[in-house]
């Protein structure tokens, strides 16, 4: 999709893959550098808000947060975290999380690439009535399907089972999956493409050799926001799992938290160590993040 | 051999080409299974008696009854107004990302920051910005404390403010993965394109309008299309956690009303009035964008 | 063209619905009744034939301590019973609908369940879900249960009331002295007394009330402890939700327009929106305002935070002059119940008996601070006076808590937000009556099924 045609004959074949700052071409595209730093460090300051919040009402006492919600702990103390660790629960729900969000990922990811592949770059009958079908299905609100998936699924004996949960979570990840990775492998170069037909690639190897690797920023971020999307969902784990040694972690924390009151610093200490996987994974999955970024266009 | 195998190919494909519909047979495999019968059990539960009286057909009262509450009106006209955000929402973002494409000072850092709201689970976001928003809370105490109390408001217990003060949260999370998105997309723009009309004396706006935007275009357009689905249908969660539709029902959604319904009130047959409702007018939308614009992705793409 | 890739795909197919397939058929639950097809009639096992029961019990939000209570108590039923294994599943206040909602809905699930007391309880009993408790215990036993009223419906009582929660207008002692307000020497203040005394709180320069309504269960409460004055029993009540009398009525709306004067007069601490109902509980424990209504465990906290002997508690003040107005408050706010599908509802039933033994009811207060729904509940347990006094309000005579008494949607969409309205100022007393009136309305002819229960319901 090259709309701008440059006489680009002097550039072409000069990798710009050079890591760092790049001081001829800084300020390729955006306004002076006062205003960014303001506007990034404000944006920076407010992000950063709700995890201060956690870690500091974390390390309060119950009495002391009453006191004085907004300010730093006066005695900071390790008790909720203590406590919430000593629930012997905890590491048994960590570890369902963590099964069932890999497993749907997975699932959902490889589903979706094989689709999106031939619906971005094959000609077949029904293509576009399948990715507007896909879109149109992101529109039913989860918690409508709750009730007859329920009862669906009920007959079936996969109610309260990993594999119903994860069934279920992939089959809602593949249409925001598909749809991603279409528009990704849409905007790939025709020619690559057409080039590594005539040399005789199969489809296999042109999207493992080609696609993907150009993909990789792309991927990766479809990657985590599926893996966010299911480590945080609580409606369809609360219902589909029921039982105390199959709980997610997000739906057993909501039993720390009360009808009338609530302890505010041992649900702060649980939430906080629920979020530190996926602040692993996001930066885990910077790497090839950085890499795709610098790298650039591969030709 | 290669013309051989062009010709055969060619050949091939004016039969049917099996290897796409192998290609997509597993997504829609998994798609019939986890929507198909749910969507068929809510069209037929939206014309059945609203409690859990089975096959007890009542035609087109629940649909009555929903398009007459007043609580559905304002319900919808949330979802509306939140859908107005999402040009605030798609600007920011690619203000944020083109600044960081740059890679200022701190780029690395300023990018896990940016990202790090859509990290945390919504009702955690919720119950913080709880705190920051409410009368005595630290966006009004800021505000006395520069001298600017007449600004001071109830942002969550003011049925007027209430809604704008939500969009707020929904786009600080969002905005998160907008900026991932075009990152991730301008990651494969190649510096050529920009070399080439620097040298030909091309300043930072026009760069942008020339070959960023362009070249962003289609994940642009992915983005803006989530982003609205987003309002209308997966905004549960900020609702709930931050006022429960209150005060009264000025912050009520759609998602909230077809859960209240569903599970508190036990009212499926209602619940999936709504839900069909919401499912014909979106339908409804995409066919008349389509109709209008044409669908350029289609034409010309290889 | 190679055909690995589309080959692949095939298998990816194949192996998903042969995977799903193979759960299918193995039942993977281990819940018993998860996955079997609704019986016929439950057998009771035979002695020493092994019984699972599963349990989905709420308690720990209204009580803290009470899911340890709930181990000590299977631990030693197992122990006396060694047939019977109890799988208990504690539930949220989040999981406590939707779960329950799909179970009922599939004719599956736990053997014995929860759920909030009169109206929902009900909701559940119309839908065939629940097997009432009085048939299976004898009532020589239920005769000493608290407050069984609560879940009666055709001379039968569904479900079993574990523990009584109150409302009390807690106090700060020290800021009544400084304002010079005298607290009542009685039971409860008249309302004129209790009027005088904001009126010199607020003179003083202190909040004379706090609380919290941004969820709503504030304006629930007001409705609860003012409203009911106005009605002689809850079938006044009943009346306006069949439509037989209409909520715009003075003796359904008057008491509206009292609370909208205290609004409107500043009696309120100005954040009152921006609160949750926890939340402007705290306000008291922070000595910022120096009435509040509270629960015993939130007087419980204010003599914790405030010191035990500066904190007292009154009984709502009087206002109205129907009937109710001198009934108590309490509420079981949970019952528990056996659920129609249970293989086992004898066991369930007796394992449900065994929670009210003396020496659990014991526990149940040394563990929680809770009283026991029970009058063989030694009440000399309890030993701080402000809590002496709210279990004397509880015990005696007849108690009702309003909220349970409408059907939830009224709750939902109508007590809820009318509180809210009034709180910040949106609608006035005259608004929030016509929206119950309205709300009525719509549920009335949106739900003619639910609508003939309650008017089959004599109460």
């Amino acid at each position: 999709m090259s709309d701008v045609k440059t006489d680009s004959t002097a550039l072409a074949g000069r990798r710009s893959a050079r890591p760092g700052p790049r001081p001829f071409v800084r300020r390729l595209v955006s306004p002076p550098a006062i205003f960014k730093q303001a506007l990034m460090l404000s944006m920076a300051i407010a992000a950063v808000y709700p995890v201060y919040y956690m870690v500091v009402t974390s390390l309060k006492t119950r009495a002391g947060w009453t006191a004085d919600q907004f300010g730093l702990p006066l005695a900071p103390t390790l008790d909720n975290y203590l406590a919430v660790l000593r629930d012997g629960r905890i590491p048994i729900w960590f570890f369902n999380s963590l099964t069932i969000t890999a497993a749907s990922v997975i699932v959902a990811t490889a589903v979706a690439t094989l689709a999106a592949f031939a619906i971005a770059r094959l000609r077949f009958r029904g293509r576009i009535v399948l990715l507007r079908l896909m879109i149109a299905l992101m529109v039913i609100p989860p918690a409508v399907l709750i009730l007859p998936l329920f009862l669906g699924l009920q007959p079936l004996g996969l109610v309260n089972t990993y594999q119903g949960v994860v069934l279920i979570y992939s089959g809602l990840l593949v249409p925001i999956s598909v749809y991603m990775l279409t528009s990704f492998f849409r905007t790939l170069p025709g020619e690559l493409f057409e080039a590594a037909r005539i040399d005789g690639a199969s489809l296999w190897q042109i999207l493992v050799r080609i696609v993907l690797p150009l993909s990789a920023p792309g991927f990766v971020t479809l990657v985590v926001v599926n893996a966010l999307w299911v480590w945080n969902e609580l409606l369809i784990a609360l219902v589909f799992l029921q039982d105390d040694q199959k709980r997610t972690l997000m739906a057993g924390l909501t039993l720390f938290k009360g009808h009338y009151s609530i302890n505010e610093p041992l649900v702060m200490a649980g939430t906080f160590l629920s979020v530190l996987p996926m602040l692993l994974l996001f930066l885990f999955g910077q790497r090839f993040f950085v890499r795709g970024l610098v790298a650039g266009a591969v030709k | 051999m290669i013309t051989s195998s062009a010709t055969s190919m060619t050949v091939r494909r004016r039969r049917l080409d099996p290897a796409p519909y192998l290609l997509v047979a597993p997504a829609v495999v998994m798609i019939l299974i986890v929507f198909a019968y749910p969507v068929v059990r809510i069209v037929i539960d939206s014309f059945l008696s609203p409690t859990a009286q089975r096959g007890v057909s009542i035609g087109f009262a629940n649909y009555v009854s929903v398009i007459s509450d007043p609580v559905f009106w304002q319900a919808a006209r949330n979802n509306v107004f939140l859908l107005l955000g999402v040009p605030v929402l798609t600007v920011l973002a690619l203000l944020l990302a083109v600044i960081l494409f740059d890679r200022i000072r701190g780029w690395r850092i300023y990018r896990t920051l940016v990202f790090t709201p859509y990290i945390l689970a919504v009702p955690v976001i919720g119950t913080t910005f709880v705190y920051l928003y409410g009368y005595n809370g630290i966006v009004n105490t800021l505000l006395r404390g520069i001298g600017a109390g007449g600004a001071a408001q109830d942002w969550l217990g003011s049925p007027t403010l209430v809604t704008p003060a939500i969009l707020s949260v929904i786009i600080y999370r969002e905005v998160g993965f907008g900026v991932m998105l075009f990152l991730a997309r301008m990651a494969s723009i190649r510096e050529e394109l920009y070399e080439a009309a620097m040298l030909d004396g091309a300043g930072w706006w026009a760069r942008l309008r020339h070959i960023t935007i362009p070249q962003l275009r289609t994940v642009i357009g992915f983005f803006v299309v989530i982003e609205l689905i987003t309002m209308l249908s997966w905004v549960f969660a900020y609702v709930y956690s931050m006022t429960g539709g209150g005060p009264g029902f000025a912050s009520s959604v759609l998602e909230l009303y077809i859960w209240k319904n569903a599970f508190a009130y036990r009212a499926i047959g209602i619940a999936s009035a709504v839900a069909v409702l919401l499912l014909v007018a979106t339908s409804a939308l995409i066919v008349v964008q389509l109709l209008v614009r044409g669908d350029e992705r289609d034409t010309g793409e290889e | 063209m190679s055909r690995t890739l589309p080959r692949l795909a095939g298998l990816i197919t194949i192996a998903g619905l042969v995977f799903a397939a193979c759960s299918g058929n193995a039942p993977a639950s281990s819940s018993p009744g998860g996955s079997e097809a609704p019986a016929s009639a439950p057998a009771t096992a035979a002695a020493g034939e092994p019984v699972t029961l599963t349990y989905w019990y709420w308690a720990e939000s209204d009580a803290p301590g009470a899911d340890k209570w709930m181990a000590e108590t299977v631990a030693e039923y197992q122990k006396a019973h060694p047939n019977i294994t109890i799988n208990v599943v504690p539930q949220s206040t989040d999981t406590l609908i939707s779960a329950f909602q799909t179970a009922a809905a599939s004719k599956s699930g736990p053997d014995i369940a929860s759920q909030w007391a009169t109206g929902p309880v009900l909701s559940f009993v119309w839908s065939d879900a629940v097997t009432p408790i009085s048939d299976l215990v004898p009532a020589d036993e239920m005769k000493h249960w608290l407050n069984t009223n609560e879940n009666t419906y055709a001379g039968k009582v569904w479900a079993m009331s574990m523990y009584l929660i109150g409302i009390g207008l807690g106090y700060n002692k020290d800021l009544f002295a400084q304002a010079g307000v005298t607290p009542p020497s009685g039971d409860r203040w008249t309302w004129d007394e209790f009027l005088a005394a904001c009126q010199k709180l607020k003179a003083a320069g202190i909040t004379p009330l706090v609380g919290g309504d941004k969820n709503g269960y504030l304006g629930a409460w007001w409705f609860a402890n003012l409203g009911v004055q106005a009605l002689d029993s809850t079938e006044d009540l009943r009346k306006a939700v069949i439509g037989e009398a209409s909520f715009t009525d003075p003796k359904y709306a008057a008491w509206m327009v009292e609370l909208e004067k205290l609004v409107k007069a500043g009696y309120f601490n100005d954040d009152v929106m921006s609160l949750d109902l926890d939340q402007g509980v705290r306000k008291l424990s922070q000595g910022k305002g120096a009435m509040a209504f509270g629960t015993d465990g939130m007087i419980k906290q204010w003599m914790t935070d405030l010191g035990a002997d500066k904190v007292g508690v009154m009984r709502p003040p009087k206002w109205g002059t129907g009937q109710l107005a001198d009934a108590g408050n309490a509420t079981q706010s949970i019952s528990f119940f056996v659920t129609k599908w249970s293989q086992h509802p004898k066991e369930a039933a007796d394992f449900l008996q065994f929670m009210h033994t003396p020496e659990r009811l014991a526990a149940w207060y040394k563990a929680t601070g809770v009283v026991a729904a029970d009058d063989r509940f030694d009440q000399s347990l309890v030993t701080d006076p402000p809590l002496q006094a709210m279990l004397k309000f509880e015990t005696t005579g007849p108690q009702v808590w309003l909220e349970n008494w409408i059907p939830p949607q009224i709750d939902g969409d109508a007590d809820i937000p009318a509180g809210q309205m009034i709180f910040s100022g949106s609608g006035s007393a005259a608004d929030a009556a016509q929206l119950w009136e309205r709300v009525a309305q719509t549920w009335r002819s949106a739900h003619p099924d639910e609508l003939a229960n309650w008017q089959n319901w004599k109460q």
